[in-house]
């Protein structure tokens, strides 16, 4: 197990990162190797902080290893003003063993991208759609990066902390449209 | 948008039989206040309030309360209002029932527009008569944003009863309605008769929302539209 130079700092906000917890013994064995830092949250959640460059790695070798058939979602936290600002945490699951564990590997803002898994899990592809849609994360890598829950168009990502919660001209592209049919009618008349 | 006028044609003939009722023995002045529009009226107007076709647009869980009125237990059909269709070329009752977002509002105003005249809209529900509780950079803060309503439900969501209510009254507003005084060209145009649905005037003019009642997304209340925290903006 190799302790990473991880910039986060935020590990006071995650409880218990003094205690040291054992890992299951099939997870250290398929990441033997590989860079990670252990942690577990304050809801007990097993937590591996990994760098950008070692995510791939070892998502693939938790899936290939250790059994971690399902990826329950990919989702981020925004923790403005803090740098690095985002943590984004792919929670996984293995169905055989009943093992639930989080990855988790921090953003900068200005840096807000990292590799897709969706190849890995497909069921990914849509989690990580919607993480581009409401954090501006980019997937390098993903088939189909559009965003899932805003029109496609809108100029924001509604979720980072610097959004007010009733939105920047909310009806904008609602009105280009009815300004569009309404010059289509009067072309008709 | 135009100004009410009546009296007025626009310039369009009637047709040769209707001239001969315009100008024969019951005739009626411009107004349509005459012994025929009235009756026309009344007769016209019974049956349009009594068989109303509603379009239901369920958004949301007001949708669930609407099924639960058009189903058996409280029974449109006592009020002929229980032919929903799902087409708004056949519906002439457009009921929003549930939360409208801005993604879903062109859909929404593309129904509006496709169904033909004359229409009526009842806003379900706080979500669709205010945006509710729902004060997000996604919803659409109270429909009357993107179209004209005639009744407003509140509830969240409301009951069946209400619902009905809400029928009832627009029955009784229907009655006030003057479609033969349109046919002649008086009484106030309600609508843009080439089908566009533009109103030339607002359903409510003249019955502004209170001080409170204002919102940054209501484009009527919002100052700036440049304004990147429109919750700061100073609401007259």
């Amino acid at each position: 197990m190799t302790q990473t130079d991880n910039p986060s700092g935020g590990a006071a906000s995650e409880g218990a990162a003094a205690v040291t917890p054992l890992l299951a013994p099939r997870w250290a064995a398929a990441l033997s190797g590989l860079a990670y830092k252990h942690l577990r949250t304050a809801e007990g959640t097993d937590t591996l902080e990994v760098e950008r460059g070692d995510l791939r790695a070892v998502l693939a070798a938790l899936k290939n290893g250790a059994g971690f058939a399902m990826c329950t979602f990919v989702t981020a936290v925004d923790h403005y003003p803090r740098t690095p600002r985002f943590a984004v945490s792919h929670q996984l699951l293995s169905l055989e063993h009943n093992d639930r564990l989080r990855v988790r590997c921090w953003l900068r803002a200005d840096d807000a991208h990292l590799p897709t898994c969706s190849d890995l899990w497909p069921g990914a592809n849509w989690s990580e759609r919607e993480c581009f849609d409401m954090f501006g994360i980019v997937f390098d890598g993903h088939p189909d990066l559009r965003r899932l829950m805003m029109p496609p168009g809108y100029d924001h990502h509604p979720l980072r902390k610097e959004f007010p919660h009733v939105g920047i001209e909310p009806d904008r592209l609602y009105r280009q449209w009815d300004r569009k049919r309404r010059e289509s009618w009067s072309e008709k008349q | 948008m135009g100004s009410i006028e009546r009296g007025t044609n626009d310039g369009r003939a009637l047709p040769a039989s209707l001239r001969a009722v315009s100008e024969g023995p019951l005739a009626t002045d411009a107004s349509g206040s005459g012994f025929f529009a009235t009756k026309a009226d009344w007769l016209v107007n019974w049956g349009r309030k009594n068989s109303l076709w509603p379009m239901p647009l369920g958004l949301s869980c007001c949708g669930i309360e609407l099924m639960a009125m058009i189903g058996p237990k409280f029974d449109l059909a006592r009020f002929g209002a229980e032919a929903a269709r799902f087409t708004p070329r056949q519906c002439d009752l457009l009921v929003v029932a549930g939360t409208l977002t801005w993604k879903m509002a062109t859909a929404a105003r593309t129904i509006y527009d496709q169904m033909p005249d004359p229409k009526w809209v009842i806003a379900m529900g706080v979500c669709s008569s205010s945006g509710g509780m729902y004060d997000s950079y996604a919803v659409v803060q109270g429909i009357d944003s993107i179209m004209p309503v005639d009744v407003y439900v509140p509830g969240c969501p409301p009951r069946p009863d209400a619902v009905i209510d809400a029928i009832l009254k627009l029955q009784k507003k229907i009655e006030r309605e003057t479609p033969v005084a349109r046919l002649f060209g008086g009484g106030p145009a309600m609508r843009d008769e080439r089908g566009t649905g533009q109103l030339h005037y607002q359903p409510n003019h003249g019955l502004g929302k209170g001080r409170l009642d204002k919102h940054p997304h209501d484009p009527k209340s919002r100052m700036n539209l440049g304004d990147p925290n429109p919750r700061k903006t100073e609401i007259q």
